[in-house]
């Protein structure tokens, strides 16, 4: 899995729910804050885990969080269809 | 704790180089990058210690220790393979070489692996240093 595939609006969830800091952020979901700033830049793909408690963080369902776009067509074709 | 391990690499290539072509080094001159190298240590733990906040250790720090282990093995692989053939390269086939050299490989094994970890330790926390907020 790439990781520029995975997108996030982490930040601008932060801003929009009080405009909690990205230290805030990883004492709430139980990270250090190196791996906030690498999840937020797209550098790190989260595990289920750390992503679910994020999306709870912000009380929004993960799709909300983060989206992942396949470079296979074939993938994305069967996605559309199911 | 990389910089001052690759300065003392450096300058303990440089001086067997020297050494190789026959030029008078003091044996004190040795010393010296197994200092600096040495010092690594020392420097990264009293001037770059950073408050990481409550959260000591998480995911994303037991990935980049786990891969960090395997560039360790991966280098101490190379180092193996390097050193069973190198001597035949370099001193022939018909050579011998002396059997107390077989610990001070064992030492260089460590440090390849060591000098391997910490690289890896660095390039993958050191590729996430934007968007970092005051």
């Amino acid at each position: 899995m790439s990781k520029s595939n995975l997108t996030n609006n982490i930040r601008k969830l932060r801003f929009e729910n009080g405009q909690i800091t990205q230290q805030q952020l990883a004492d709430k979901v139980g990270v250090t804050r190196q791996t906030i700033i690498a999840t937020e830049a797209g550098k790190y793909a989260p595990s289920l885990p750390l992503a679910f408690k994020i999306a709870q963080t912000f009380a929004v369902p993960i799709e909300q969080v983060f989206q992942y776009q396949d470079d296979d067509p074939q993938v994305s074709a069967s996605d559309t269809n199911a | 704790m990389v910089i001052t391990f690759s300065l003392g690499l450096f300058l303990g290539i440089i001086l067997i180089v020297m050494l190789l072509f026959d030029v008078d080094i003091p044996k004190i001159a040795f010393l010296f990058p197994v200092i600096i190298a040495g010092s690594g240590g020392i420097i990264s733990i009293t001037c770059f210690k950073k408050d990481r906040g409550p959260v000591k250790f998480d995911e994303r720090d037991k990935l980049i220790e786990k891969n960090a282990h395997l560039a360790g093995f991966g280098a101490v692989y190379l180092y193996v393979i390097l050193m069973s053939f190198l001597p035949i390269g370099i001193l022939g086939e018909e050579a011998s070489i002396p059997v107390t050299w077989c610990p001070a490989l064992l030492i260089g094994a460590g440090f390849f692996q060591v000098y391997a970890q910490s690289l890896a330790i660095l390039i993958q926390y050191g590729l996430g240093g934007k968007n970092v907020e005051k």
